[in-house]
């Protein structure tokens, strides 16, 4: 008996990827004998590219750990690069942080160990998979890829280069959001019925063409790499500030879903244990989308009916309890024994140092962080094709084994789509 | 509405900067071809070949090709052609490298390895050698992605040669390789990974063809496996623990995890070996975290929590935690209680987490005859595995041992029901263990009761008969329940005459979280002569209207009771903040009144206008 269920439980496991696997623990350095110190060779050396507004907050939980070194920002702006400089040589006490305008240069420095990916999502796979070639480790903000195929190209890079990725789905690594993940996972709310995540918006939008401006000097704003894998637009300066929108989601579909969900739609991912993605997908109607598991449990998108915990809200409801969460900190439980003699932490604000600290210590021990590839691939897929079925407006069955669409043609065309020159995964 | 409108529409919206795609139904295929054949604007072009996307048949693929050139719609028409299905798009990609260069073939060539074209495999060979080295690099890139056997015999030539793009060849190949596996090719899959592997290349090259020759090989693997393992390259080691984590054991269950376990026992030669050690572990745990670890694999583990360095003992304590049974209960009650820590710490999280119903009996049988040294740890599981052993754990609570006492209070907090509760209410009133112990206890135990009326209650009859201290403990405890009977409970002490119970119960009414609590705080604005009792009441009651979902109607009553009673000007001025930020026709009446009040003409005028344009405004 015991020999069958390990067969069966680990046949589970290594179909379902890599996405359920624990981060491992990190041995204290104390308890190396260090008395807290990080000696050099523990130290993990950063750089980042990308990094803006979202960008300077993620850099700010890295600068916070002991055992970073942040050497290097690439970006295309060169107010962000003087800025994330001026930050690190304030932190370091020193001139050392090097400013690049190409991450091929950054991502050719064999002493940089792990890129910060804060760039806007035109960028996140692209730079993903470009940085993780070339052997680094990578914490990647969120959306993390533009479409069905980047989803699954980013996973298969990633387990192909072994890379340890973290995306930046920082809830994972917070304690409500954790427990209420884990009520639903060990079955304390009953099987599993329903699982709500909350869109911010249901529309699939694309980002246009505005009107041409005069090209900026390149070493002042780099509108070519700005434009990177996205398709050629002239320059305008609104879509050159608006990076956190561009191309948010791809060119063909994107929008709310993908903009939130990979926030909520990757908690309620992680309450159904990182499954393959929902198998069937509906269309808006009165301010829900409902979508399906293969196992008949339901994924619905939902813009109201949520109690106030704050933004980024979940519900999981079971056949013999739910549970409730936000950004608050808060919970909300159907009975409080399923509380079950347990203290939740409640740390509202939804901060990403403990998804920093997280990624960290699985670059040193090379397990899998929360937010890893096969976990974001299969979140990210429920999102795009959740935005398939919006921008086609009909319903649209998945195939998780082959990954296409059943019988829709169209909407299997919406799978991927090509990048600009040279750019290629 | 018409296709021109429509596309007027999208248009617009494109140039306004996002749009959406396919909102409305999507024009046909014949009207998207006419606008790439007219003098439209390249934004009008872009589009339509982004909706062609989509629509387009073998019919759009000539007017795209014509753009390929195009330095500005050469990608929007290849967002098209990759996606169209069918001969048509291929050949006219394969017809555009023929008289294109530079970015604008590149970006054909990538298409076509999008596409996975086999008849291009004779011209990407040829362009491995082009003068462009970006051309010769898409190349490369696409024969990889195309990943036939003509493919890898291509690439495997290619990697003969020295030169710069050696490393990028071989790059190439990994995925040629992972292709070819998928097709059924193996053995030629084997032959690549192993080719890249001496090719002289990257590292980071060699370890990814490294990871895919052991996952490919399956059983097999393990050798090779160990051997990367035990690599002195940090790169290739770390790539080892990652195929370590994926290695299917098919057709040998327990194969894998025998030898990774053997490797883990291996007394360590140096520090590095000895971190190995450590990771080894970690994946141990992570490939049984179903618990379906074989019985050697798992004494193998536990014989590394005790009697060897620190971080392995950690580690494999952290492990035992997640694949163990009961069988590894004595090691971790022993790890539980260690001198150490950092041990003991870990011993004791383990110690929760180990999985089954069997640890949970194992762990209420061994507490009759357990000594004081490993009772504190078998009573902190049974807390914090909420094991249903109440009558066990009673006794213990007059235990000798401080350590002992302490432990089953706490533990208590965690397990106690309802009927039991007086336990926990002794502890407040006789405490048996020093600190806040036992008010901890009965917090955490009286906040999750699934009955909170009865536990309030129970409560609320302590508090009658319980020492003035314990009351104000017992007080706090109501206040965290909730519901009416807590409310009543915590009313009834404001109204009494002691003054501590008096403080505890207004502070409690202050922070109450539902609306109910707004009457008695009215009543008790009214009755108290104390001006700070007072003063607390009728903010209390002011935070009700500010902060809680309300009708209109109940809203506006308290801020008209709040403005006759509050005497300070600034809680006048908080109503009178609070009436426009919820308008309706019942705020507005009462803002229109406090206009007439002598003081607050002036605040409650600009309330009224505020609530008034508000209203004025239409929904939405």
């Amino acid at each position: 008996m015991a020999a069958s269920r390990t067969r069966l439980g680990r046949r589970q496991l290594l179909k379902g990827g890599l996405a359920a696997m624990a981060a491992p623990m990190i041995i204290p350095s104390s308890a190396l004998g260090l008395d807290g110190a990080v000696p050099p060779s523990e130290r993990i050396v950063v750089g980042g590219i990308g990094i803006g507004r979202r960008g300077e907050y993620d850099l700010g939980c890295f600068l916070e750990q002991p055992d970073v070194v942040f050497a290097a920002i690439c970006d295309v702006k060169q107010g962000r690069r003087d800025a994330v400089k001026q930050m690190a040589d304030t932190k370091y006490g020193n001139q050392d942080c090097a400013q690049y305008r190409d991450f091929h240069e950054l991502l050719d420095r064999k002493d940089i160990d792990a890129v910060l990916i804060a760039t806007g999502p035109n960028w996140h796979g692209t730079a993903s998979m470009y940085a993780a070639k070339a052997g680094k480790d990578i914490y990647c903000e969120k959306p993390c890829t533009k479409n069905i195929a980047e989803s699954l190209i980013l996973r298969d890079t990633m387990r192909r280069c072994g890379t340890v990725f973290q995306a930046g789905t920082q809830r994972r690594n917070l304690p409500h959001f954790a427990f209420a993940c884990e009520l639903a996972r060990t079955g304390r709310l009953g099987k599993m019925k329903k699982v709500f995540a909350h869109p911010n918006g249901m529309q699939a939008l694309m980002s246009g063409w505005l009107p041409e401006e005069p090209l900026p000097n390149p070493a002042v704003d780099d509108w070519d790499r700005y434009l990177g894998p996205a398709a050629w637009r002239p320059f305008n300066t609104k879509t050159l500030q608006d990076g956190f929108n561009f191309e948010k989601g791809g060119g063909l579909v994107g929008g709310g879903v993908l903009e939130w969900g990979s926030h909520c739609v990757d908690l309620c991912q992680w309450a159904v244990n990182d499954c393959a993605p929902p198998v069937e997908y509906n269309p808006p109607k009165d301010g829900y989308i409902v979508t399906t598991y293969a196992d008949g449990v339901e994924l619905i998108f939902r813009e109201k009916d949520w109690i106030p915990l704050g933004s980024c809200p979940v519900r999981f409801e079971g056949e013999t309890g739910w549970v409730e969460a936000g950004d608050s900190g808060k919970l909300v439980l159907s009975s409080p024994t399923l509380l079950a003699g347990r203290t939740v932490e409640e740390i509202g604000g939804y901060p990403a140092t403990f998804h920093v600290r997280d990624f960290l210590d699985c670059v040193k021990t090379r397990g899998q962080p929360k937010g890893n590839a096969d976990a974001a691939c299969n979140a990210h897929i429920a999102c795009h094709a959740t935005n398939v079925a919006i921008a086609l407006n009909r319903t649209v069955k998945f195939d998780n084994a082959t990954n296409t669409f059943v019988g829709d043609d169209e909407a299997n065309r919406m799978r991927s789509e090509a990048l600009r020159e040279p750019w290629r995964l | 509405m018409t296709f021109a409108c429509r596309f007027a529409v999208a248009l617009v919206a494109f140039l306004l900067g996002i749009t959406s795609l396919a909102a409305e139904p999507l024009p046909s295929e014949p009207e998207l071809l006419a606008v790439l054949r007219s003098d439209a604007p390249e934004a009008d072009k872009a589009i339509t070949c982004k909706r062609l996307a989509i629509k387009g048949s073998a019919a759009a693929v000539p007017d795209l090709a014509k753009l390929l050139g195009n330095e500005r719609l050469a990608s929007w028409a290849r967002i098209a052609l990759e996606a169209i299905p069918g001969p048509e798009a291929d050949a006219a990609l394969r017809n555009a490298a023929g008289s294109l260069s530079g970015m604008r073939l590149v970006g054909v060539i990538n298409s076509i390895g999008v596409r996975r074209d086999a008849a291009a495999l004779p011209m990407l060979q040829a362009k491995l050698t082009d003068a462009d080295a970006e051309v010769a690099a898409a190349a490369r890139h696409a024969i990889g992605s195309i990943g036939t056997t003509q493919a890898a015999a291509i690439l495997t030539k290619a990697m003969a040669v020295p030169g710069g793009s050696l490393d990028a060849t071989a790059q190439a190949g990994v995925v040629c390789a992972e292709r070819l596996l998928v097709s059924g090719k193996k053995p030629e899959a084997l032959a690549l990974y192993d080719a890249i592997r001496k090719a002289g290349v990257a590292e980071q090259r060699v370890a990814e063809a490294t990871r895919g020759a052991i996952l490919a090989r399956g059983l097999e693997g393990i050798p090779l496996l160990l051997e990367t393992l035990r690599s002195p390259s940090p790169r290739l080691s770390n790539i080892a623990l990652y195929a370590a984590r994926e290695l299917d054991d098919r057709p040998q269950a327990g194969a894998v995890d025998l030898a990774l376990a053997t490797e883990m026992a291996k007394p360590p030669g140096d520090a590095a070996a000895a971190d190995r050690v450590v990771k080894i572990i970690d994946v141990l745990a992570d490939r049984n975290a179903d618990g379906g670890a074989s019985d050697a694999v798992l004494q193998a583990v536990i014989n590394s929590a005790t009697g060897r360095a620190k971080p392995i003992r950690l580690a494999a304590i952290a492990a035992v935690g997640r694949i163990g049974n009961a069988s590894a209960l004595s090691p971790l009650l022993v790890s539980a209680e260690d001198a150490d820590g950092d041990i003991a710490l870990v011993a004791n999280k383990a110690l929760s987490s180990l999985a089954g119903s069997e640890v949970d009996r194992e762990i209420v049988a061994r507490l009759p005859k357990a000594d004081a040294n490993v009772l504190p740890a078998l009573v902190r599981a049974i807390g914090n595995r909420q094991i249903a052993a109440v009558a066990e754990l009673k006794p213990l609570v007059n235990h000798a041992s401080d350590a002992v006492r302490t432990s089953t209070v706490a533990a208590l907090g965690k397990v106690v029901d309802l009927p039991n509760l007086g336990i926990l209410i002794d502890q407040v009133v006789k405490p048996s263990v020093a600190g806040d112990v036992g008010k901890k206890a009965i917090l955490e135990a009286s906040i999750r009761m699934p009955d909170r009326e009865a536990c309030a209650e129970k409560l609320a009859v302590a508090i009658d008969t319980a020492p003035a201290e314990a009351k104000v403990t017992l007080l706090d405890v109501v206040g965290e329940v909730g519901g009416t009977r807590a409310l009543a409970a915590v009313a009834a002490a404001a109204k009494s005459n002691d003054p501590a119970l008096q403080d505890a119960s207004t502070r409690l009414l202050g922070k109450w979280m539902t609306p109910d609590a707004a009457p008695v705080l009215l009543e008790l604005s009214k009755s108290f002569t104390d001006g700070k009792f007072q003063t607390r009441a009728i903010r209390g009651y002011i935070r009700v209207a500010r902060q809680m979902a309300l009708p209109d109607a109940e809203r506006a009553e308290i801020c008209r009771n709040a403005l006759k009673i509050a005497k300070d000007p600034a809680d006048q001025k908080t109503v009178l903040e609070i009436l426009p930020r919820y308008p309706s026709p019942a705020t507005l009446a009462v803002a229109k009144e406090a206009a007439t009040m002598p003081g607050l003409e002036a605040e409650a005028t600009a309330a009224a206008a505020a609530i008034e344009q508000k209203l004025a405004k239409p929904a939405g």
